[in-house]
C-alpha cells in the first residue's frame, strides 16, 4: 500500500530534519555557490545529478553505473572533462529524500528535481536555487530551444528562472470506457451525451446485461482524480477568463473547478447516481483504484474514466477482464458533455519533472551544459530509444520497439526514462508523432483502443491556469485543502438527497475557513497585479 | 577515600551504564535543540541557526487553525474510548489464561494471541478492508445474504469508531496479557490455597487475591497510558480511518504528518509536537499525584 510508503518516508524526513538540524550549516557555501562557470579552468570537475531509484536494475548493471551513465560519460563528461557522479533517490521518496538532501548543504547534488511544483515554489522563495535566467542564455541555446518559452515560463518565480522544466510530449490526460457488449446486447446506441449516459447506467443497473446477479456496477468510481475529473469539469459552466485565475484552486498539481459556477451542480449528479445504486459503493475508501480495477476485471462494472491508455497494458485490467469474461468488449468513449456540447476536460501542464540547481553547486554552468547537451542533436532520441536493429526499428521515422529484444538489449533501456530529464514522454517532433509512438507500446490487439483513447483524452481539454507568480496559500494549505476536497466528494455524494444541500453547505464552509478563502483572496491580488501591468 | 574504593570495585557496572546513557544524550536530548524551530522561521536552506527568531507567532498560528482543535479532540476521544476498552482487554485475557489448568492450551492460546501484535497496521489495515467493507466485505456479505441491510463498518463515523476500537483491542489485546502475567506469577500460591480450604469461589479468589495482587502493576499501567493521552500512534488512524470518517479519524499525528511533512512547514509542526510533550508531562504528573492520593501506587 501506498499509505506505508509515504509513513516510512515521513519517519526518515523526521529523523533526518533532526539530524542535519544538529549539525552547524555553513552560510559561506551557500553565498561562494552561486553558479560561477569554472568550466574554462581546464581542470577536471565533478558533476553530480539526482537519479530516481526503482529497484529494478538488471544485474551487470547498477542505478550509478549503467549503459546509459557510461554512454553519457563518454559522449558528454570526457570530452568537457567532467566526471558524471548519479546520485540515487528511491522513487516513492522523492520529495521526503531531496528535503534531506537540500537540508544538508555541501552534500546535495549539482542536479535534483521533483515532480511537485509546491516543492519548487518553496525553495526558490526561501532561496535555496541558482537563478538560471542567464546561465541558460549562455549556456543553454539547445535547450532553450527544445523547451519553448510555454514550458521555460513554469519554471519562473517573480521574473527569475529558478528551475528548467522538462516538457510533457502527451498532454492528454483522460478517456471514458464502456462495455460494448454489454450495448450490444441491450441494444442500445453508445451513448453520446451526459443525459444518454444516465439512461444507460439506468439499463445496466436494471437489466444487468452482464449477469452479475446483482452485483453490477454501472459507473465505476474511486476517490482518484482519473475518475471524478472528467465527470466534474463536465459539469462547470462557461467561465470569464477573471474567474478562471480567481476561482480556480490548485492543490498539488491540478487545477481543482471548486469555486467555479457548476461544480454543485457536478456533486449532485454523483449524489443522484450513487442514491440510485448505480455507482462503486465504497467508492470512498478506494484511493488507489485497487477495487475499481478488481470490479472491471471481474466484469461488474458497465462505464468508468480512467488515464487514458492505462487499461491497455499487457496483463493490464483490459486484458484481465477479456481473460474472465468470454466477449468482453471495452470501448473507449468521450459522453460527459458540458453545456457547451463539448467534452470538457482537464489536461496536464506542458511540463513534467521541475529540475533545480541547488544555490551551493558550484557547478551550475556544467549543469546547464549538461541539460543543453541533452536537447542537441539526437542525443535525446538515442536515450529513449536505444540502438537501432537491436532496440527498434524506424517506421515511418517513427521508432518501433523490437517485439523480442534480446536481453541485453532490453536491459539497456531499464531506467532510460529517467536519465532523459528534460522531457517527460517520448518526444520525436510532433504531438502526433508522439502520441503514435506511444500507442505502438502497447500489444497490438490493444493498439487501436489505444490510439482513440489517446485521442479522446487530447480533445476539448481545459489547461490548467498559470498564474505570474507562485500562490503561496496555495504551497501552504494545498495537502489540507486537497483533504478537504475529498471529502467533500465523498461525502456530498454519499448523503442522503434531503440532506445534500445542508451538507455541501457545511463543507464548503470549512473548506473555505480551511485555507480556501485564503487561496481565494491571493489569486484575486496576483490576477489584479496581472492585469494593471 | 571510600568512595574511591567503591569505584575501584564496581567501575564495571558504571561502564556498562556508559552506552545506554549514550544513546539517551545523542537520541533523546540532543535533538531537543531543534524544539527552538517551533519559535523560528525555519528555512530549510538557512538552518536553525540561521532562521529568524518569530517568538510565539507560530503558537498563535497553530491555535488559530480549525484542524488543530478537531484533531486534538479525536486524539482525547480515540485514546479516552482507547483506554476504557483495550485497557481492561489484556488484563480479563491474563486472569482467564492464569485460571486455565492445563499448561500446553495456556502456551498456545497466548502464542495464538500474541500474533497480530506482530502484524503490521499495513496489512492490517489490508485485513479490515476486505473483512468490513460495505459492498464485498466478508461479514457483510454474510449479512445481506441472511436479508438484513449492509452495515457500513468503515463508512459510517459513528460504526466505524467501533470498528476502530475493537481492531485494537484484536491487535494489542494479546500482547498486553504479558506484563500482567509476569505480575501474576508473583503472587503466593499458598494464598489460593488457603482460600480453597476455606471455600472461596474462583471469583472469590480472583477478586480478593489475583486483583490486590497485581494492583501495582494495573495503577503503573494506567498511568503510563495516561500520560500517552495527548499522543497517538500515526498508523492506526491513518490506514484504518478513510475520507469518509475523517471527522474521527483525523488526529494530531495524522495533522503533524499533513502540515509538517506533506506541506514542509516544519515549524507548524514542531509546534504541535511541543504542545504534545508539555500536555503528555501534565497527564503522568496528574495521574501520579491523583494515583498517589488515592491508593499509594505511583510512579514517582
Amino acid at each position: 500500500m501506498a499509505k506505508s510508503v509515504r509513513f516510512m518516508s515521513a519517519v526518515l524526513v523526521a529523523g533526518s530534519i533532526l539530524l542535519s538540524a544538529c549539525s552547524p550549516k555553513s552560510d559561506q557555501a551557500a553565498s561562494e555557490g552561486s553558479g560561477s562557470g569554472s568550466g574554462s579552468s581546464g581542470k577536471q570537475v565533478t558533476l553530480s545529478v539526482e537519479v530516481f531509484d526503482r529497484g529494478n536494475s538488471p544485474s551487470g548493471y547498477t542505478i550509478k553505473d549503467n549503459y546509459w551513465t557510461r554512454w553519457v560519460q563518454e559522449k558528454f563528461g570526457t570530452p568537457n572533462q567532467i566526471q558524471m557522479n548519479y546520485v540515487p533517490v528511491p522513487r516513492s521518496e522523492e520529495v521526503e529524500k531531496l528535503n534531506v538532501l537540500m537540508a544538508s548543504g555541501g552534500d546535495v547534488p549539482d542536479i535534483v528535481f521533483t515532480y511537485d511544483s509546491s516543492t519548487f515554489y518553496r525553495y526558490a522563495l526561501q532561496g535555496g536555487l541558482t537563478d538560471l535566467t542567464e546561465l541558460i542564455d549562455q549556456y543553454g541555446p539547445n535547450l532553450k530551444k527544445f523547451l519553448g518559452d510555454e514550458v521555460l515560463n513554469y519554471g519562473k518565480v517573480e521574473g527569475k528562472l529558478y528551475a528548467i522544466p522538462a516538457k510533457r510530449s502527451n498532454l492528454g490526460k483522460y478517456s471514458s470506457f464502456i462495455r460494448k457488449d454489454w450495448l450490444d446486447k441491450l441494444n442500445m446506441p453508445v451513448p453520446q451525451t451526459t443525459d444518454e449516459l444516465y439512461a444507460t447506467l439506468k439499463a445496466f443497473k436494471e437489466k444487468d446485461p452482464g449477469g452479475t446477479g446483482g452485483k453490477v456496477i454501472p459507473l465505476g468510481m474511486t476517490i482518484a482524480p482519473a475518475q471524478y475529473e472528467p465527470l466534474i469539469w463536465s459539469f462547470v459552466k462557461e467561465t470569464t477568463e477573471e474567474q478562471k485565475y480567481t476561482l480556480t484552486q490548485q492543490l498539488g498539481s491540478r487545477d481543482y473547478p471548486i469555486l467555479l459556477p457548476g461544480f454543485k451542480d457536478a456533486l449532485q449528479f454523483m449524489n443522484k447516481l450513487y442514491n440510485e445504486g448505480m455507482m462503486s459503493r465504497d467508492f470512498g475508501l478506494d484511493e488507489d483504484k485497487k477495487k475499481m480495477s478488481e470490479d472491471i476485471s471481474t466484469g461488474k462494472v458497465g462505464f468508468f474514466s480512467e488515464d487514458d491508455t492505462n487499461i491497455y497494458y499487457a496483463d493490464g485490467t483490459y486484458e484481465t477482464l477479456q481473460s474472465n469474461v468470454k466477449g468482453a468488449e471495452l470501448q473507449a468513449v468521450d459522453v460527459y458533455t458540458n453545456e457547451k456540447g463539448e467534452h470538457a476536460k482537464p489536461e496536464y501542464a506542458p511540463v513534467g519533472l521541475y529540475v533545480m540547481i541547488p544555490k551551493s553547486s558550484k557547478h551550475a554552468a556544467e549543469a546547464v551544459k549538461y541539460l543543453d547537451w541533452m536537447a542537441s542533436g539526437d542525443v535525446l532520441f538515442n536515450m529513449q530509444t536505444g540502438v537501432e536493429g537491436e532496440n527498434y526499428t524506424l517506421k515511418d521515422g517513427i521508432p518501433v520497439a523490437l517485439e523480442n529484444p534480446t536481453e541485453e538489449a532490453k536491459n539497456r533501456m531499464f531506467n532510460a526514462g529517467d536519465m532523459t530529464l528534460i522531457t517527460n514522454g517520448q518526444q520525436l517532433g510532433s504531438p502526433e508523432k508522439n502520441k503514435e509512438a506511444r500507442a505502438l507500446q502497447f500489444p497490438p490487439k490493444y493498439q487501436d483502443g489505444a490510439r482513440e483513447a489517446l485521442k479522446i483524452s487530447n480533445s476539448d481539454t481545459v489547461p490548467p491556469v498559470l498564474m505570474d507568480r507562485p500562490i503561496e496559500a496555495q504551497a501552504k494549505y494545498g495537502n489540507t485543502l486537497l483533504d478537504k476536497f475529498n471529502e467533500m466528494i465523498v461525502k456530498t455524494t454519499t448523503a442522503k438527497p434531503e440532506q445534500f444541500e445542508a451538507v455541501y453547505e457545511s463543507l464548503m464552509k470549512d473548506y473555505m475557513a480551511s485555507g480556501g478563502q485564503a487561496v481565494l483572496d491571493e489569486r484575486t491580488k496576483v490576477y489584479g497585479e496581472m492585469k494593471s501591468k | 577515600m571510600k568512595m574511591t574504593r567503591y569505584l575501584g570495585r564496581y567501575w564495571q557496572l558504571y561502564a556498562l551504564l556508559l552506552l545506554p546513557l549514550a544513546y539517551f544524550i545523542i537520541f533523546r536530548y540532543g535533538p531537543m535543540y531543534g524544539i527552538q524551530i517551533a519559535f523560528k522561521d525555519f528555512n530549510l536552506f538557512q538552518g536553525i541557526n540561521g532562521s529568524e527568531w518569530i517568538g510565539l507567532d507560530a503558537f498563535k498560528e497553530v491555535f488559530g487553525m480549525r484542524d488543530f482543535y478537531k484533531t486534538l479532540r479525536n486524539t482525547l476521544m480515540l485514546n479516552f474510548l482507547d483506554l476504557l476498552v483495550s485497557f481492561p482487554a489484556p488484563l480479563i485475557l491474563a486472569i482467564m489464561l492464569y485460571e486455565l489448568r492445563s499448561a500446553w492450551f495456556r502456551k498456545l492460546s497466548q502464542t495464538i494471541l500474541y500474533i497480530p501484535h506482530f502484524i503490521s497496521w499495513v496489512i492490517i489495515g489490508g485485513i479490515v478492508y476486505q473483512v468490513f467493507g460495505t459492498q464485498s466485505g466478508m461479514i457483510n456479505n454474510v449479512i445481506t445474504a441472511l436479508g438484513f441491510p449492509e452495515v457500513p463498518f468503515l463508512t459510517d463515523k459513528n460504526t466505524w469508531l467501533i470498528t476502530y476500537l475493537l481492531v485494537g483491542v484484536w491487535q494489542s489485546a494479546g500482547w498486553g496479557t504479558i506484563i500482567y502475567l509476569a505480575a501474576l506469577t508473583g503472587i503466593n500460591k499458598e494464598l489460593f490455597e488457603a482460600a480453597e480450604v476455606d471455600g472461596a469461589t474462583r471469583m472469590r479468589r480472583i477478586w480478593h487475591i489475583t486483583l490486590p495482587g497485581i494492583k501495582p502493576t494495573i495503577v503503573t499501567l494506567l498511568i503510563i497510558n495516561l500520560g500517552h493521552m495527548i499522543s497517538i500512534g500515526f498508523e492506526r488512524p491513518y490506514i484504518i480511518g478513510n475520507t469518509m470518517v475523517r471527522d474521527y479519524s483525523d488526529v494530531l499525528s495524522t495533522f503533524v504528518y499533513r502540515i509538517g511533512l506533506e506541506s514542509g512547514q516544519y515549524t507548524l509542526a514542531t509546534v504541535v509536537g511541543l504542545f504534545q510533550a508539555v500536555v503528555g508531562l501534565v497527564f503522568v504528573l496528574g495521574a501520579n499525584f491523583v494515583s498517589k492520593k488515592l491508593t499509594d501506587e505511583g510512579i514517582l
